[in-house]
């Protein structure tokens, strides 16, 4: 799981902010020392401040104290103009192509690998070579747990739409460039979406976070108990129908939840190694081989 | 600036909405895989709208912080309002943050809050539900209130949270808007009643949730079947006559939490005014109410102090008023009681201004008889001739001595405008109120007294929902017979975020009946210096909700001038003997 950390927040607060202005072609000037100012037209004055705003001159702080004596928006968490900026920026769209280039791995090393794997009693040459790309889902998805209180956490799952197997490790975010950048030659997926999604959900429910019964067990303890107090309350009268409608409106407040859903989604273009081999076994038979390598799920296809 | 993606959460269909596939996995956890995000992701693979990948990073970014934001257990919306809050003048109380704290944090979302009057019971509601709507724990809310107060609940919401509601006018409305505002009245009848019983709702407020308190009552029925994840229940009065009302009303919120009935009877009622264990019933009611005092000081309320301004009449006038007096006393001897509307209103006119009374006398003259037209027709030619009055002249006067924002209040259209054409003929600009304004005029009435305006005229129908603690000073040109719309007049400028002492002044004419009303509503019950919080309760239990001028004016027309104060005084006592009544009954446990 991703999360911040309370002493991250001021920190990741500022970089969207200003990677937010900087995505809208806007160069926020400092213009005392903590205080910012900001041109914006009316159509972004729209979106973050609803059909009726006109363009203005922003100006913007991230301390309480600075907002009160130049009366400047506070941005904070909480604050008003925080959440229209984040909610413009969560009204984008939800997918996007990545990618990961070749270059992040060194062929000789792969070949090497790739050769060893085949076994130190056979002798190997590579006939051809060619680079492709494969194809994983990633997927953010927002898992809450609903009982007495809502947790929320966003989950960052990998699955390889070849195998439909979801990626046990998470892969590191500056291996990931964003675009198609140029990637050719792309191998066609045997998972669909939907199965992906299905999988990561599966893999998702299995990590510790979600195993673990005793947040249930409380929280069905609790159901338990106010149904006990709703059925002491109804059988001095003979309304079933509403005994009934209580307890499933009490189902739905108390009893132990977990709730899914894709937040953002990314299709990942991953580098694939290709190699044409001739396998030459110790008795002196030849095999003619195709072996395709994914680095990233450190996965071998031979045939 | 880089192109906007537009919007395509509006654009799932319904079916998306819905989960998406559902499988157990824990012992008793439901897991909900919901497809809305999926079916979205889908659609822009589909429609090829891939995201800037700069954006797509950003955004998860935003989730992040999103998902911080409501990990917190401060209430964000306190630091989402505050701007807000300063342009409209809302300064919370801490007791209005606790109390919303507490819901949330403790009572899981249902409440009854039972804040004594003037607490401002609407502003710990509206914390609570922004707080859920800024959590994305609630969508869909339904507030039920009296008719009266739709437009109030709108404003409030609108003014002082940012949030629009909508304000139920049609069956379809049930469906269409997210957060509605409907009268209780018309939700309980069918065909709405069936169409929200279907629905499921994320939060449900009543506002005067006292009328629940019979379980026999349809609307207490109609209640009790909605589906709500939470639910708030606003009353200054949760208990009026008996235990079991506040029973019934905690039935609502949280059935069993005080038993079954029998039990609930055993356990803590010793007779149905007096509660047995009181404080075991003090501990499971706080687990669903707040109750927060005046007496606590939680909130200081600034001094209200009168200043009467006897009036006296001219000879001229004072026959006048005579003759309006006699009038209506033959009239209604002859008539009965039966009708006395109009009488009361003439009685009142006459002591206001005598444009208001000819113009009333001139419509009453269509159905009149001939003996009362001839009297009706010399009356109306004596009110035309007569150029001098008494009462504007004071009003002028004490105009002239105060140099601050003042409201006048007067009952009555023809008057209002009499007094402007007096005010503005001696130089003062003056601005007007009254009911048919529309909101956004009165806002805008409201905006510019406050900013530039020294004098504002306003009938009481004008200024319901509109708060004006920036001026200080009332003056009633007329008083209402009724102390309910006595409080309401001084209630818009005495209430929360007022910071200095308020000044009222009554021009009261003298020897008229207006002299005995004051002599009633101020030296009797003291309606004016104390705000008597139960004295909704105190007229309903004397039946006198609706028909405390009848009674007045039945009063007034039974008896001669020197037993009238007699009368009064009793009427007085009995208001007196009630509210002492609700005062020492054993409501104190919770």
């Amino acid at each position: 799981m991703e999360f911040l950390l309370i002493e991250e927040v001021p920190t990741i607060l500022k970089q969207v902010i200003f990677n937010f202005f900087k995505l809208c072609d806007l160069t926020p000037r400092e213009i005392r020392a903590g205080v910012w100012q900001v041109q914006i037209n009316e159509e972004l004055m729209k979106e973050l401040d609803g059909w009726r705003a006109q363009a203005r001159l922003l100006q913007f702080t991230f301390d309480q104290k600075l907002a009160e004596s130049y009366g400047a928006d506070l941005i904070c968490i909480g604050s008003y103009r925080l959440n229209s900026i984040l909610e413009v920026i969560q009204k984008q769209g939800i997918f996007t192509h990545l990618h990961i280039s070749h270059n992040v791995f060194h062929e000789p090393n792969i070949r090497k690998k790739v050769l060893n794997e085949l076994g130190s009693e056979n002798r190997v040459y590579v006939v051809n070579e060619s680079q492709m790309h494969g194809q994983y889902l990633q997927l953010k998805i927002l898992a809450r747990t609903i009982s007495l209180e809502k947790k929320e956490s966003i989950h960052t799952l990998n699955v390889n739409l070849s195998s439909g197997e979801v990626l046990k490790f998470a892969i590191s975010p500056h291996l990931i460039e964003p675009g198609k950048g140029r990637v050719t030659d792309i191998r066609k997926r045997k998972c669909s979406f939907k199965k992906a999604f299905s999988n990561a959900v599966d893999y998702l429910i299995k990590t510790p976070q979600f195993a673990d019964p005793g947040w249930t067990e409380k929280a069905w303890e609790t159901f338990e108990q106010e149904k006990s107090k709703l059925r002491s309350f109804f059988n001095e009268t003979d309304e079933d129908d509403i005994y009934s409608l209580k307890v499933k409106e009490l189902k739905n407040k108390y009893a132990p939840k977990l709730q899914i859903d894709i937040m953002r989604s990314a299709v990942l273009f991953t580098p694939l190694f290709f190699y044409k081999l001739i396998l030459i076994k110790p008795s002196g038979q030849e095999q003619s081989r195709n072996v395709l390598y994914d680095p990233i799920s450190n996965a071998y296809e031979l045939n | 600036m880089q192109q906007f993606f537009p919007l395509i959460t509006n654009q799932i269909n319904r079916r998306s909405q819905q989960e998406f596939f559902r499988k157990s996995t824990l012992p008793h956890c439901e897991l909900e895989v919901l497809g809305k995000g999926f079916q979205r992701m889908i659609k822009e693979i589909r429609t090829k709208r891939i995201d800037i990948a700069d954006w797509f990073i950003l955004a998860q970014k935003a989730d992040e912080l999103q998902i911080k934001q409501h990990e917190t257990k401060e209430l964000i919306s306190l630091q989402f309002l505050k701007e807000r809050w300063q342009q409209a003048g809302v300064i919370p109380y801490p007791h209005q943050i606790n109390s919303a704290t507490r819901v949330i944090h403790k009572l899981q979302g249902q409440a009854i809050l039972a804040d004594e009057v003037g607490l401002g019971k609407t502003i710990e509601a509206g914390i609570i539900l922004k707080e859920y709507i800024l959590r994305g724990l609630v969508q869909k809310v339904l507030i039920l209130t009296p008719a009266s107060l739709l437009w109030q609940w709108y404003h409030e919401l609108y003014e002082k949270f940012g949030i629009v509601a909508g304000i139920q006018r049609t069956k379809w409305d049930w469906e269409s808007a997210q957060i509605l505002i409907a009268s209780l009245d018309t939700a309980k009848k069918e065909p709405h009643s069936s169409i929200i019983r279907k629905r499921n709702y994320d939060m449900l407020i009543i506002d005067e949730a006292h009328k629940l308190k019979n379980n026999n009552t349809l609307s207490f029925k109609f209640v009790n079947s909605l589906q709500k994840k939470y639910c708030l229940m606003l009353t200054a009065t949760p208990i009026q006559n008996n235990l079991k009302e506040l029973y019934n009303l905690i039935g609502l919120i949280k059935p069993g939490q005080l038993g079954g009935f029998s039990t609930f009877k055993s356990r803590f009622m010793k007779d149905k005014r007096t509660p047995k264990n009181p404080n075991e019933l003090k501990e499971l009611l706080s687990q669903v109410m707040i109750r927060n005092r005046r007496e606590e000081g939680t909130v200081r309320f600034t001094k209200r102090i009168v200043h009467p301004v006897v009036v006296s009449l001219t000879p001229k006038e004072q026959d006048i008023y005579e003759q309006v007096t006699n009038f209506i006393k033959e009239s209604s001897q002859r008539s009965g009681v039966t009708n006395i509307l109009p009488l009361i209103t003439l009685q009142r006119e006459v002591c206001s201004s005598f444009l208001a009374t000819a113009l009333t006398l001139e419509k009453m003259m269509a159905n009149m008889n001939e003996k009362d037209l001839s009297v009706a027709a010399k009356i109306l030619q004596e009110l035309a001739e007569t150029k001098q009055n008494s009462k504007c002249d004071a009003l002028e006067k004490l105009i002239k001595d105060l140099d601050d924002k003042v409201i006048i209040f007067t009952e009555y259209k023809a008057s209002q405008k009499y007094i402007r054409y007096r005010l503005e003929k001696l130089g003062f600009s003056t601005l007007a109120f009254d009911g048919s304004l529309s909101r956004g005029k009165k806002n805008w009435i409201r905006c510019m007294f406050q900013k530039e305006g020294q004098i504002l005229v306003s009938t009481e129908s004008g200024g319901e929902g509109l708060n004006f603690q920036f001026c200080n000073q009332v003056i009633n040109f007329d008083l209402p017979w009724n102390p309910m719309r006595l409080e309401q007049r001084i209630g818009r400028v005495h209430r929360l975020g007022q910071t200095r002492d308020v000044h009222i002044y009554n021009l009261v004419t003298k020897d008229t009946i207006e002299e005995h009303i004051m002599y009633l509503l101020h030296q009797k019950i003291n309606m004016f210096e104390s705000i008597i919080g139960e004295l909704d309760t105190i007229l309903l239990n004397l039946k006198l909700g609706k028909t405390f001028e009848s009674e007045i004016m039945k009063i007034f027309l039974k008896h001669e001038q020197d037993v009238l104060r007699e009368k009064l005084d009793q009427f007085g006592e009995e208001i007196l003997e009630e509210q002492e009544k609700i005062k020492n009954a054993n409501w104190n446990f919770f």
